[in-house]
């Protein structure tokens, strides 16, 4: 090596750029003057190449300033504010739920919701769960689902008083049907519902109210009655039906109650008949026009 | 920390939330609640707006011709006060007052006199130079005579009507009282909206108003089999010294007052639906009682001696109560209320 070649570290200056223009243009004018220099130049060349190959990733990867730290953290912070709840509970469910421990806890929560949903929603149990065998018949015969008023009573079965008793358990459930939307006046309904099992003649009084309180109804909405008389007719319909009901829920119990009978039979016919009164008016009405 | 506090109570939100989804979600199948009692009427004492003023001003004229003694008059009215009249002569007069012009449409003709014997009161509508007939007419006052022996026939709207000494009188109105009197062939009046009264009057008898009260006195049947038959549905029926045999009366929401003999070999029905019914009877009659009542109660003077056959006044929703007034007798009397009381009183 002589006096005047240039230092190892001057060499990888210039190798990294690191050194002046003009001490590069002497390196380089140097170096093709010199062989030693350009040798030790070559190998640190090789070295730079293979030290370099290996910190590639390190190299290449941009490091952000603090500055641009700040910004990314304000503008994250910014987002954060601005985000909807849903969105912060789903990333929060999506991120917990990876965690075996959450994700069992939240199963078990809505395992145990269900079933106290369930149990909530549980028909209730009767009182008399537990009663002999001859009691509980006439429980069975007198707790009827209201589902069932209208079809016949099931024939009962003869009882064996004389056997021992025989304990037995059972759960009567209750549910109510949907209710129907059923656009049809009230009055109309009001004894029309009640049974689909006639004596003998009510039926054609349940078909006549029927027609009949169709075509009133279309009547009384249309101007034929004054307000207080309206009034007057709701009132009386009232009454009619509550003694309709009352006569049948009596005849239903005893049947053989003829005086039961013969005033439901008077009731309907009370009923046809202030149905006809305002079919008979508005006859009139329409007379004279 | 904050952070860590953060997370742990979002993660109790979190699990509330899940674990309260079902239970929301199912408690909208809950048990159903009990059926709901039947709404309560309310009686509201409502009153209609006052009637347009009636507006008259229209012709004031009179006409009248010469009939068959036992004509049969109809006529229509629309408005107006209608009094009719009968006098013993063989001519229909009619005047109106304030109302529109009128005619005589011959119906049909005696063929033995050739008088008249069917008549129709006309109205007349003038357009320009002519007149137009039409149904009914209208005034401020109407007055009719016409022969005792007259059939009347009247259709009105808002119409008063007021009838006196003719054979037999058919009428119905829309709105308005019907008072009847000294009738001496039968009755049939309907009101709409009004009390209809029937005074000094016999033959058979339909008497009926929706929202009116009937009230009778002196009546009684002009042939055997004459039947008396009154309905209303929300007034009470007052019948005083009726001779009828054949009596079927019936109120919805009203009272019934029977005041006379028990004839016998009588049927007498009366009913009402929420009512009492009162009867006041000599003391010496007799006759098969059988009176219904639900909630209300039986009652009798005990003069009347009534001898109890069966009685059921159980709890229960109807109760009845079979007997006998004095010796029997062959008279049926059925009293029925579903909400009120009976009671039976000497005269």
């Amino acid at each position: 090596m002589k006096e005047n070649c240039l230092d190892i570290g001057i060499i990888q200056s210039f190798l990294d750029g690191e050194v002046s223009h003009t001490e590069s243009a002497r390196v380089s004018g140097h170096t093709a003057q010199c062989d030693d220099c350009a040798v030790m130049l070559a190998e640190a060349e090789d070295q730079s190449a293979v030290v370099f190959s290996a910190l590639e990733r390190e190299f290449n990867t941009l490091v952000p300033t603090q500055r641009l730290w700040n910004k990314i953290n304000d503008s994250i912070a910014t987002e954060r504010a601005n985000r909807p709840f849903w969105q912060k509970a789903f990333a929060f469910l999506t991120v917990s739920l990876a965690k075996p421990s959450f994700a069992a806890t939240a199963s078990l929560l809505v395992v145990v919701g269900i079933f106290a949903a369930v149990w909530m929603n549980r028909a209730p149990v009767p009182a008399d769960i537990a009663v002999n065998g001859s009691q509980s018949q006439q429980t069975t015969a007198a707790v009827v689902p209201p589902t069932l008023i209208s079809r016949p009573a099931p024939v009962e079965p003869e009882i064996d008083t004389t056997s021992a008793p025989t304990y037995r358990v059972e759960r009567a459930s209750y549910r109510r049907e949907k209710r129907r939307v059923n656009s049809a006046p009230t009055t109309i309904n009001a004894s029309a519902n009640f049974s689909t099992v006639y004596m003998p003649g009510e039926e054609s009084y349940v078909k006549t109210i029927s027609s009949l309180a169709k075509t009133v109804e279309e009547q009384k909405d249309g101007g034929v009655m004054r307000p207080s008389e309206r009034i007057a007719y709701e009132r009386d319909m009232a009454v009619v039906n509550d003694a309709i009901a009352k006569m049948k829920k009596e005849v239903k119990r005893n049947p053989r109650n003829e005086s039961a009978k013969q005033v439901l039979y008077s009731s309907y016919q009370n009923k046809i008949d202030l149905l006809n009164s305002v079919s008979q008016k508005e006859e009139l009405l329409v007379s004279l026009k | 920390m904050k952070q860590i506090i953060d997370n742990l109570m979002l993660s109790a939100a979190m699990a509330a939330i899940l674990a309260g989804l079902p239970v929301l979600a199912f408690s909208q199948f809950r048990l159903p609640a009990p059926p709901e009692k039947p709404e309560r009427i309310e009686r509201v004492e409502k009153h209609d707006p006052p009637a347009m003023p009636m507006i008259w001003g229209g012709d004031t004229s009179e006409k009248s011709i010469k009939v068959d003694s036992s004509i049969n008059l109809s006529l229509c009215i629309t408005q107006g006060t209608v009094k009719v009249n009968g006098w013993n002569r063989n001519e229909v007069r009619v005047y109106v007052q304030d109302g529109s012009k009128f005619g005589f449409n011959v119906r049909e003709k005696s063929s033995r006199t050739g008088d008249p014997i069917w008549i129709k009161v006309m109205g007349v509508a003038i357009k320009g130079k002519y007149g137009a007939p039409q149904e009914c007419i209208s005034g401020n006052e109407i007055e009719i005579d016409v022969p005792v022996n007259a059939t009347i026939g009247i259709r009105g709207n808002e119409t008063t009507t007021t009838i006196d000494t003719v054979r037999k009188v058919e009428v119905k109105t829309v709105e308005g009282d019907i008072t009847l009197r000294n009738i001496s062939g039968g009755i049939f009046a309907y009101a709409g909206q009004g009390d209809v009264s029937v005074e000094a009057s016999t033959g058979a008898m339909m008497l009926e108003t929706t929202t009116g009260n009937i009230l009778v006195f002196e009546a009684s049947p002009s042939e055997i089999g004459d039947s008396f038959k009154a309905k209303t549905n929300g007034g009470t029926i007052s019948l005083q010294d009726l001779r009828h045999r054949q009596v079927e009366v019936g109120s919805i929401s009203g009272s019934v007052l029977y005041s006379g003999v028990i004839r016998n070999g009588g049927s007498y029905n009366l009913s009402t639906s929420k009512g009492s019914i009162r009867m006041l009877i000599p003391a010496d009659s007799a006759c098969q009682l059988q009176a219904t009542f639900g909630a209300g109660n039986f009652s009798s003077d005990p003069e009347l001696g009534i001898k109890l056959l069966t009685e059921n006044v159980s709890e229960g929703p109807i109760k009845s109560i079979v007997g006998k007034l004095g010796t029997g007798g062959d008279a049926a009397v059925k009293l029925t209320t579903n909400n009120g009381s009976i009671s039976i009183r000497k005269q």
